[in-house]
């Protein structure tokens, strides 16, 4: 795996790049709506079951989407099975290539992605480009580490036995995927399960079909045979279906925490017939805090702050939501952050330059709305950018300072715009506010006392991090990602480890003494 | 034909190592200084630390805190063995706390007093004008680093403005030098502001360039009109890549604006560490020749400050970075463009900043032989970095301009960091200079 690299970023800081990114747009705007079919051994069913819409303009149909039914779904988890075989008995290095060549139909499409993910899920430029960055990296980073996997570890051998340590797939993975990385989460959990030589079945979110069809449409021009990955564009029932069927042996979720909690227990249960026990890698909520200490320099904090809190709508599992801010320098920087809040551009996500964009769906503006009211009443102070364009879902960016303590506010996931700021009178208080959470995703410090980072490092429950620098946007292979907790199963997507989690390991010994000589 | 070329640039390289020569005459009683320097910035682990330290000064609000964290850092580094490392941990009986902090406190005061002219303009009026008097011009720049809001960007604005008020009248009362005070195409302005757009505007985009513009054309509009009344000069600083494009765009659109036709002087930077440096250079000396300015913009080439940031932000990005990755490449393209300066004098006033006495070198005389008069190129240093190499370049009858951070210790510490990292680069001329390498290699052609 030593010769991974991160896909570029494009540099947008040049203009021939962004000139080429507003024209992928332009071909994209006119290929809409994209019809999403239902794929099923590689053959596709075309429908009308629902649609996906640009979210900073709702009257714009990105794409219709065939709506798989339960049945659809059960019958791709057996049509999986039987393609799975054969997908599972290949040599992870052919596998590999075929993720590759994958990898490789994204970069060659990546301007039209990007474009296509600003439009669906009202991405950003930078973040939309992030994305299929992300997805070509999980797909050659995991394609890697299958290759590795496959050698297997050296295990201890002495004379007369020979010892191996294989893995094997575990069978059909279901993967349930979020809107917010709509190519990058789809893809790693998608292109684990392949690379391990699993079948999967893949359920985008309702909000993002036409995402997931180019991913799975760039695998199929890979070369991947058909039947090995269905999509089944759908709605809460098709997911619900895959948890319960018992020829899903994996199940790979990455969403809200109440979704996932379901999903942990129905997969517990052990059906009628069903020989194994399924296991779900689950990617859950957070609710971030970053801690700022006296001492921190407070031109990079505010920068930093208003990224993790407010960029993307703060619809980031990693976003930050509590800012833990040492009483001495509380006043200072939460006049700065307030200042530099009123510079935050919400706006449509094409613009370049845009710090806030829709929210993906009407709802997410009324959790917004109805949360921070509430707080509001409870006594604390609610800053907000005023200027917020009307069409669309469009939501404030809000800084709330001095929330009540043990409000809904700073407990609750809000997944939108919204940073709460509280006094801490130390690093220490912080951490214990920090350890009272049961969500453990990312976090984040300021410091520049090296025994203040060694002391918050050791004391942190949280997945990921981040010290002296923004908490979102880990990078595959850098910065293994997921949660601890209620956050999530303690996987970490991007990391070393991952690809385990679709796997069965078998350990053969054999006896190597025939007539008392070790052959 | 060819052997003619060789012959010629023979020549002129002999002369550029005979002014370089003079320029790097010893000088007196920094020897000692100069190696404990030296020897101090050799330890790599205690360079950090002291660094570390610098950095984290201003932040920290007793001596006992500024102490601990000195503590950290020296632990936290792998615990060198040096002077400074066995003075933390003095003998049997440790330094008290207090007493250790308030030691760093002093020591980073007298660091940041070396590059930092002054905390007030109005307190740096005297040391600028001795300066002055000195032979020796000198820019301003107002300490700050990012504007994150609007009221921070307004506040630098109105520093800036009164600044220029402030220094119009001590200048009034500098004595004549003629030098410094006219070229041949005319006046010089003695009253010379450096300022920076990320200051100035809290809007600085680098994947969308637009947001920044108008915010930023209109806080500097103001203060082009203030240089004008005044006879200022307002010299527009060039930051890291990010900012560029905003930069330049702004900048020279507001020069080409109809109220600005006859003043005031102003001026822009080019970066010759960046790969596409001659590009830039091409790209505004072709606007600026079509704005018909009755007074021409004074380039200032530089080699660039923020060669760590770009390779760090491009490696971290996968991207090719944009700067040269060794130092003789910047070095020559320096002199590619210094040559292109000077060959554009009078569309533009050509002044060339550097601590390399070889490019200083290579630009004066390739000047000289241009036919340029005496003060038609200007020579730039950094105060603190420059200050002998000023009076050495203005002994030899050339102008010379320091340029001179004003402001308070936490306003100035990334600045001050940036200058401390250039000074102790292996890399760098000053560092090399004081290590003893003959003049004949230190003026060798990069």
């Amino acid at each position: 795996m030593n010769d991974f690299r991160n896909e570029p970023l494009l540099e947008l800081r040049r203009s021939s790049e962004r000139d080429q990114l507003v024209a992928a747009l332009e071909v994209v705007d006119a290929t809409l709506p994209i019809r999403v079919p239902v794929i099923l051994r590689g053959e596709r069913r075309d429908g009308t079951g629902f649609e996906s819409v640009d979210p900073g303009d709702p009257d714009r149909v990105v794409a219709l989407a065939a709506g798989a039914t339960s049945d659809e779904a059960a019958t791709a988890v057996e049509a999986a099975r039987e393609a799975g075989m054969a997908w599972g008995r290949q040599p992870a290095r052919d596998r590999a290539n075929v993720l590759f060549r994958a990898a490789g139909e994204l970069r060659r499409r990546r301007y039209e992605l990007a474009a296509l993910a600003v439009r669906e899920c009202a991405k950003p430029w930078p973040e939309a480009d992030a994305d299929v960055c992300e997805a070509i990296d999980f797909l050659e980073y995991y394609a890697s580490g299958a290759i590795e996997l496959e050698s297997g570890p050296e295990l201890i051998q002495l004379p007369g036995e020979r010892n191996t340590l294989q893995h094997r797939p575990r069978g059909v993975a279901a993967v349930i995927a979020p809107w917010n990385f709509p190519f990058a989460i789809a893809a790693g959990m998608t292109a684990a399960g392949l690379a391990t030589g699993n079948a999967v079945c893949l359920k985008p979110a309702e909000q993002s079909p036409a995402c997931a069809l180019a991913l799975v449409e760039a695998l199929e021009a890979a070369g991947l045979p058909g039947g090995v990955l269905a999509l089944l564009p759908g709605l809460g029932e098709v997911g619900a279906e895959l948890v319960r069927n018992p020829g899903v042996h994996t199940i790979a979720f990455t969403g809200s925490g109440a979704v996932g909690l379901e999903i942990i227990g129905n997969a517990a249960t052990v059906a009628p017939g069903q020989r194994h026990l399924k296991r779900v890698v689950a990617e859950m909520g957070g609710k971030n805090c970053v801690i700022i200490d006296a001492d921190a320099d407070l031109d990079d904090v505010v920068p930093a702050l208003l990224a993790s809190a407010f960029g993307f709508g703060g619809q980031k599992c990693s976003a930050a939501s509590r800012a833990l801010i040492h009483q001495q320098v509380f006043d200072g920087l939460s006049s700065r952050l307030r200042a530099a809040l009123e510079t935050l551009l919400v706006g449509p996500a094409e613009t370049f330059g845009v710090d806030v964009p829709p929210l993906i769906e009407r709802s997410s503006c009324d959790r917004v709305e109805r949360m921070v009211t509430e707080a509001a009443t409870e006594g604390a102070q609610v800053f907000r950018v005023e200027d917020v364009p009307e069409h669309g879902f469009f939501a404030a960016p809000t800084i709330v300072e001095g929330p009540a303590e043990g409000s809904p506010i700073t407990r609750e996931e809000i997944f939108g715009p919204v940073l709460t700021l509280e006094p801490v009178a130390s690093v220490e208080a912080a951490c214990e506010l920090v350890e009272a959470q049961p969500y453990a995703l990312t976090g984040g410090l300021f410091s520049r006392n090296p025994d203040v980072i060694s002391e918050v490092v050791r004391r942190t429950p949280v997945g990921n991090l981040y010290v002296n620098r923004a908490i979102t946007g880990a990078m595959v292979g850098r910065q293994p990602f997921g949660g601890n907790r209620l956050s999530g199963t303690g996987t970490k997507a991007g990391g070393p480890e991952y690809l385990l989690h679709f796997v069965e390991p078998v350990v053969v010994t054999e006896n190597t003494v025939r007539h008392g000589l070790a052959l | 034909m060819a052997a003619g070329t060789v012959d010629r640039r023979d020549e002129l390289d002999q002369d550029v190592v005979r002014f370089g020569t003079r320029l790097i005459a010893p000088r007196r009683g920094r020897a000692l200084r100069d190696r404990l320097v030296t020897s101090l910035l050799d330890d790599q682990r205690l360079r950090d630390a002291l660094f570390r330290v610098v950095d984290v000064a201003p932040a920290c609000d007793t001596p006992e805190a500024l102490a601990a964290h000195f503590r950290a850092f020296i632990d936290g580094t792998g615990g060198p063995r040096g002077r400074v490392a066995s003075l933390a941990r003095a003998g049997q009986r440790p330094i008290p706390q207090r007493t250790l902090g308030r030691l760093i406190e002093a020591g980073v005061r007298r660091v940041a007093r070396r590059f930092i002219v002054a905390e007030t303009v109005d307190a740096a009026n005297r040391p600028l004008g001795r300066l002055w008097e000195a032979g020796v011009a000198v820019t301003v720049d107002l300490l700050g680093e990012a504007s994150v809001s609007t009221p921070e960007a307004d506040a630098y604005a109105a520093r800036c403005g009164d600044a220029l008020g402030s220094l119009a009248a001590a200048a009034e009362g500098w004595p004549e030098r003629p030098l410094l005070d006219r070229d041949s195409v005319g006046r010089l302005s003695r009253v010379n502001l450096s300022i920076k757009p990320t200051a100035l505007t809290p809007f600085v985009h680098p994947d969308a360039p637009e947001r920044g513009y108008a915010d930023l054309a209109d806080r500097l509009r103001p203060l082009l009109r203030r240089a004008r009344d005044l006879g200022a000069h307002l010299h527009v600083d060039m930051e890291s890549v990010d900012t560029r494009e905003l930069t330049l765009a702004v900048t020279l659109d507001l020069l080409a604006e109809p109220e600005f036709a006859d003043g005031p002087s102003t001026g822009l930077v080019i970066q010759a560490y960046l790969r596409d440096s001659e590009d830039v250079l091409d790209h505004v000396l072709e606007r600026v020749g079509g704005m018909g300015r009755s007074v021409p913009p004074t380039i200032r080439l530089v080699k660039g400050a923020y060669w760590d940031h770009e390779t760090i932000k491009a490696i971290q990005h996968g991207w090719t970075p944009p700067v040269w990755s060794h130092k003789h490449e910047s070095d020559r393209c320096f002199e590619r463009l210094a040559r292109r300066l000077v060959d554009a004098f009078p569309i533009v006033r050509p002044a060339i900043a550097s601590h390399n006495v070889r490019s200083i070198a290579d630009g004066v005389v390739y000047a000289r032989r241009s036919g340029l008069g005496p003060a038609d190129l200007e020579v730039q240093v950094l105060r603190g970095l420059g200050d002998d190499l000023a009076v050495a370049v203005a002994a030899e009858g050339v102008r010379v301009r320091t340029y001179c951070p004003v402001g308070d210790l936490v306003a100035g510490m990334g600045y001050l960091v940036r200058r401390l990292l250039e000074n102790s680069s292996n890399e760098s001329f000053l560092v090399t200079q004081k290590r003893g390498v003959p003049p004949s290699e230190l003026l060798e052609r990069p």
